[in-house]
């Protein structure tokens, strides 16, 4: 497992920090892409930041009220190692099951 | 053949090392860790480096990095002159790579999914495979196809098929699978670089296992990279394998030795050409075969590997080459996949049939 | 674009009724459920995987809805769930493709008059074409109904498709969604010249391209398309305008390749708002009939998660059973061996 923080982007030219109002998600849930992740507000509006990407979120940085600066980490997913193609799963790796067991009387020439 | 390659390896013959091995203090590491999608992905970035005509080209493999992510970050090193997408169409893309060859570049294209190739087949076939010989070796067609092979993903249909014998089976066309991450990096940068055309069908289940890589040298021992390899030594019967199955008949040679049966394990690597010698040589000291493939018995590379030992080992053999394959259906829906690919119970069987077998 | 003349009468020729518009909304929104519930079952772990059709509701039901299913013949892609749900398909059957079950779904293509989903891309446009040749050698009135994407158009069999269909005069309705991504390439690095619709010019077929969005445009072009066609005069090309909103599958990462920006401004509003506020916007339903709608549709995803979840493999023995009508003795023996060494599901 990776981990892939998000930092607080840019929502207006010359903003510096936003204040989290609500935080849509928790750590342990899964989020879909564009999913709202969070309410912040900053000097000029109050906003719902989207999720830039599918995963499990780890970690969420700061509570209601809380500011956060440009560029910190908001949030933290979990990524998978594995991550499987564009089709299918990756295949598990089990131990080697076996029903048949060999007999045989072997002339070692 | 040293046993050297069977140090640190598990049942699966891959790598139980953690990192890095040690090396001479001031040297380069030669020998990483990585997935059969990383070395893959190393190998082509070589290629790319060092032979400045080799183009990277398909369906998603520039900015997206390949649906398996073979190509990942290609396009961001070598510029997207080098490595780009196409537009959807398989044909269009082997078509194309006929022309780039006759314009002195070495083409690598990727055929998303094995069953995409067949939309393709009549530009490889008909075009790719015989130009060298239409045009009296002056159009040579230094063509590396890449295409993700067999089954075991549970994926949709056509992403699970075996195309080896119907690629074997056309003159001018040569053809090779990787084993694990060692075979793959070392395969395809031999491949990348030969002048003919060559399939180079990766065995998408394995994309994910680790495995030890010796960057530095291919085959312990100074083999061919043309030839077969022994995965496995052992005095009593010969496995015949490649790409994904050769993981599993090593598995079923570590259960058959429970029962003190000692199987010898060889991954035939090049499918076309066979490595004839290397088959005489393993069963002339064994005396039994078993060749097992993921593709359907009829008609499938193991009859030609059975005729092949046949030939060469008739007076030594102790009974038939078996074959263990999938069945003569098309490849099935995942929840049946295990149903159709060989498992070790059915290779047992296979071994035990082989073993229990009474001449007269 | 539309180079299709106008229909003088019959069904296509007036507007819609406000009993249709109102099923039609319905019918998106239990696409929509379903769709975004299919991947929260792959999350679950309940199927492997899934290509979802977020966008393209309107596309996908306004134009399923034009079908006649006692005459029409539907020849989909992977990604048609909204034009099955609009035909009746049974979807427990239908979704089970995406179980990995059976990779054609367990439906009944000649009754339900849906082809097997079409893992090929363009696979089956030019099936289409020769289930509409026979209705013309037959003497019917069927109209083959084909449906393909903008990465799709690519391949060369779409361009066969085409020029038989037009040369043979054979009633197809070419149906694209041009939804702007196949996979990671976006429609201007896949349609020399932007527009598949354009090219029916030259094989001197009508074409109409329309916005894929708007469901009430979807169903009438393709009403007037099956006019034309079913009235002997040959092909129409549909081109529907419209986004893919999600990924291309239930492991793509679209953040490889687009930026949420590119996105919201590519997606443009939902289809499914569109309808909703010109329903309002025309006085024909209210907050009761959304409601019930959406409960309409989360008790059908219900049924369905749990027919699919109830639904077993089928059994090995058909893998060979179901290769030919007439089986051989070499396979009735890889059966025989197959039943003796497997363990079975």
């Amino acid at each position: 497992m990776a981990e892939i923080s998000f930092p607080l982007p840019d929502l207006g030219e010359g903003l510096i920090e936003a204040t989290v109002l609500e935080w849509l998600v928790s750590p342990g849930e899964q989020v879909e892409r564009n999913q709202p992740l969070v309410e912040v507000e900053t000097t000029k509006s109050a906003v719902e930041l989207p999720s830039p990407q599918a995963g499990k979120v780890v970690r969420i940085y700061g509570g209601p009220g809380d500011k956060i600066n440009v560029g910190e980490p908001l949030i933290v997913f979990e990524v998978p190692d594995n991550t499987a193609g564009i089709v299918g799963t990756v295949p598990k790796e089990e131990a080697p099951k076996r029903r048949v067991r060999l007999s045989a009387v072997l002339d070692e020439d | 053949m040293s046993n050297s390659i069977l140090e640190g390896t598990n049942a699966a013959g891959e790598s139980t090392a953690d990192d890095t091995v040690a090396t001479p203090a001031g040297s380069e590491p030669a020998t990483t860790v990585m997935s059969m999608q990383q070395a893959l992905n190393r190998a082509l970035d070589e290629v790319l480096a060092d032979n400045p005509k080799a183009v990277i080209f398909g369906e998603d493999c520039g900015r997206l990095g390949g649906v398996f992510r073979i190509t990942d970050g290609l396009q961001a090193k070598h510029g997207a002159q080098r490595v780009f997408d196409t537009p959807l169409a398989e044909s269009g893309i082997l078509g194309m790579s006929v022309g780039l060859a006759m314009a002195g570049f070495h083409p690598i294209p990727e055929v998303q999914f094995d069953g995409f190739a067949y939309p393709a087949i009549n530009q490889i076939v008909c075009q790719i495979a015989r130009m060298n010989y239409r045009s009296r070796g002056t159009l040579p067609m230094p063509v590396t196809l890449r295409v993700p092979s067999f089954g075991g993903i549970r994926a949709p249909e056509h992403h699970g098929e075996s195309l080896e014998a119907l690629f074997a089976h056309v003159p001018g066309l040569k053809v090779v699978s990787p084993s694990n991450p060692h075979e793959a990096y070392h395969l395809l940068k031999y491949a990348a670089t030969r002048p003919d055309p060559v399939i180079f069908m990766e065995p998408k289940s394995r994309y994910w296992q680790k495995g030890e890589v010796d960057t530095a040298r291919h085959d312990a021992g100074g083999g061919s990279p043309t030839g077969a390899k022994v995965m496995r030594e052992g005095r009593h019967l010969t496995l015949v394998a490649w790409g994904a199955m050769v993981a599993r008949c090593l598995q079923v040679a570590e259960l058959a030795a429970e029962d003190g049966i000692d199987i010898e394990v060889l991954d035939l690597r090049w499918l076309k050409p066979i490595d004839a010698e290397a088959l005489a040589a393993s069963v002339r000291r064994t005396r039994r075969a078993v060749v097992v493939h993921e593709a359907p018995l009829t008609s499938g590379l193991g009859a030609e590997v059975a005729q092949l030992i046949t030939q060469s080992c008739f007076d030594t053999l102790r009974a038939p080459v078996e074959r263990v394959t999938g069945f003569d259906v098309p490849y099935p829906s995942g929840d049946l996949e295990d149903e159709y690919i060989p498992n070790i119970d059915r290779i047992l069987f296979g071994i035990q049939r082989v073993l229990e077998y009474k001449r007269g | 674009m539309d180079t299709l003349l106008p229909v003088a009468s019959g069904s296509a020729a007036g507007p819609l009724t406000a009993d249709e518009l109102r099923e039609l909304y319905s019918l998106m929104v239990a696409v929509r459920h379903l769709d975004t519930s299919a991947i929260a079952w792959q999350r679950q772990g309940i199927i492997p995987g899934y290509a979802p059709e977020l966008g393209q509701e309107a596309a996908q039901v306004g134009s399923g809805y034009a079908v006649d299913t006692t005459r029409d013949f539907v020849f989909p892609t992977y990604r048609e769930m909204g034009v099955a749900r609009t035909m009746g398909v049974d979807m427990v059957a239908y979704m089970s493709t995406h179980k990995a079950t059976w990779h054609g779904g367990l439906y009944n293509p000649l009754e339900s008059r849906l082809a097997p989903i079409q893992a090929v891309v363009a696979g089956s446009v030019l099936h289409a074409v020769g289930w509409a040749h026979g209705q013309t050698l037959d003497g019917k009135d069927g109209v083959a109904l084909t449906y393909f994407g903008d990465g799709a158009s690519s391949q060369g069999d779409v361009h066969e498709a085409m020029n038989f269909a037009a040369v043979m005069k054979a009633p197809v309705v070419f149906f694209v969604q041009n939804n702007g991504w196949a996979i990671s390439v976006p429609t201007e690095r896949q349609v020399a010249g932007g527009s598949v619709a354009a090219r029916a010019a030259g094989y001197g077929m009508p074409a109409l391209k329309i916005d894929g969005d708007d469901v009430a445009a979807v169903l009438e072009a393709t009403r007037r398309a099956f006019a034309h066609a079913r009235s002997g005069n040959g092909p129409v090309l549909i081109e529907a305008m419209t986004y893919r909103r999600g990924p291309h599958s239930t492991s793509d990462d679209p953040g490889r390749y687009r930026s949420l920006d590119e996105e919201r401004d590519g997606a443009g509003t939902d289809p499914i708002e569109r309808l909703r506020q010109r329903l309002q916007a025309d006085g024909i339903a209210d907050e009761t009939f959304f409601a019930g709608a959406l409960a309409a549709a989360k008790a059908e995803e219900e049924q369905i998660r749990t027919g699919i979840q109830a639904l077993g493999s089928r059994p090995g023995t058909e893998m060979f059973d179901l290769v030919f009508q007439e089986t051989t003795p070499a396979l009735q023996a890889q059966a025989a061996n197959w039943r003796e060494e497997s363990e079975h599901v």
